[in-house]
């Protein structure tokens, strides 16, 4: 007998991550934070490393309005305008 | 029959039980046996409906994915459906991907939840639903098969499999199949869909990103309010220990209760301005249940009520004649996800 596969297939061209940056040395970095409760404070930690190890110049943070939907067109383009972005995912 | 091309790969076994076989080893079940999803058997869930193979049933909105009729059928043969049970399962397709239900994010989500869906109208009786013993349990194979068609396309077209999209920290027993009729004919008042603005004769079905039923009892007064009481105490301890934010509650009332409270000339306005101002806590009161370190962020004499209005409370008519019972069944997670309501 024959049976159907019910998964759907995938559309579109699969994603694939961005080449590295060269160096985080004097580079703008996008942090957007998931709206859950300690995403803030955890960036706070994570932008003290960036800029004090690493040298990272500028921030640029976001904060979604719901940690269940996707971010707003609006702020994805206020991102854009980093060399590289950190979307943390989690509590 | 149609005869309109699927567009699904296919693999050939020797019988049912190897198709069983294939399809649990795959990860494609929610570990319970499918009925194998033939190409005959599709075409003629598709048929029943009207759908053709290619045809978009719905998008969930987050991801973007694109669910056809195929996929659905496909669905349905699995679960244990009828071919005429479609219609319900294609209603209630429709009504998750609604935006306000937000199903990426109740199916992803550590909390758990699993969609609740309640069926109003004719469709009820004509596929053999049940409304009253055991209600929210085994009783029906239409009840059974249509909320498992649901889950099995979560898992399925959604990636919604434990580990992967669904992240679950427990989950809970409703994510196997959650799905209940109204007890139309004996209850005293208008089915939940009229309360959603179906019209009256219509089928409909409404569902809502739930957590597991929580059963209350009390069969020792005649006084509505103090059957409510017991309700809305139930809320807020579901406010205090799981969830504290305001949504969709819905209120399973089993029939003994019904008749006490429509005796007393309550009707569901009455229920929910009750429910409304009964189920709400202080946050200071999360103190008493060893979440001390968190009431204190904010002031604690703020509080807080378990719906945001009272139209936020589904009452719903379901349940066996005997017994003082009935069940609380809470949001996932307070407005995040609405109930939604689609005509069948």
């Amino acid at each position: 007998m024959r049976v159907l596969d019910p998964r759907l297939e995938a559309e579109g061209q699969d994603m694939t991550m961005a080449p590295p940056l060269e160096t985080l040395e004097g580079a703008t970095l996008g942090l957007l934070d998931n709206a859950k409760i300690g995403t803030a404070r955890f960036y706070d930690h994570v932008e003290s490393i960036l800029r004090s190890r690493y040298g990272v110049r500028e921030f640029i943070r976001r904060r979604k309005p719901d940690s269940s939907r996707p971010a707003p067109a609006e702020t994805l383009g206020e991102l854009s305008a980093a060399d590289a972005l950190v979307s943390a995912v989690g509590d | 029959m149609s005869e309109l091309p699927l567009s699904s790969a296919t693999y050939d076994v020797d019988d049912p039980y190897a198709a069983n076989e294939l399809f649990q080893e795959s990860g494609w079940t929610d570990g319970l046996p499918i009925v194998p999803p033939t190409p005959a058997l599709v075409h003629r869930f598709l048929d029943a409906v009207g759908i053709e193979p290619a045809e978009i049933v719905g998008v969930e909105p987050v991801r973007r994915r694109r669910i056809s009729g195929e996929k659905i059928a496909i669905a349905a043969v699995m679960a244990g459906c009828r071919p005429e049970y479609m219609r319900v399962v294609v209603a209630l397709f429709r009504a998750v991907c609604a935006p306000e239900f937000g199903l990426h994010g109740c199916s992803a989500s550590t909390g758990g939840s699993a969609p609740f869906a309640v069926v109003n109208g004719p469709v009820r009786r004509e596929i053999g639903m049940n409304a009253t013993h055991n209600a929210l349990a085994n009783g029906s194979r239409a009840n059974a098969s249509i909320g498992r068609t649901l889950r099995l396309l979560i898992i399925n077209v959604l990636g919604g499999a434990p580990g992967r999209l669904d992240r679950s920290t427990l989950g809970h027993p409703g994510k196997f199949t959650f799905c209940v009729a109204e007890d139309e004919e004996d209850s005293p008042w208008p089915p939940l869909a009229t309360d959603r603005g179906v019209p009256a004769g219509a089928s409909a079905v409404t569902v809502l990103a739930a957590e597991p039923p929580h059963q209350v009892m009390n069969e020792w007064t005649r006084d509505p309010r103090e059957i409510l009481d017991t309700y809305a105490a139930a809320i807020r301890a579901n406010m205090l220990t799981y969830s504290i934010w305001a949504g969709n509650y819905a209120v399973v009332i089993a029939k003994q209760q019904r008749d006490v409270i429509a005796a007393a000339g309550w009707g569901k306005r009455q229920i929910r301005e009750y429910v409304f101002d009964a189920a709400r806590v202080r946050r200071s009161d999360w103190r008493s249940v060893g979440k001390g370190a968190i009431a204190a962020r904010r002031d604690e004499d703020k509080v807080y009520t378990a719906l945001r209005s009272p139209d936020d409370l589904l009452i719903v008519a379901a349940g066996g004649p005997a017994g003082g019972f009935g069940a609380v069944v809470p949001p996932w997670y307070g407005a995040k996800s609405l109930a939604v309501t689609r005509t069948i």
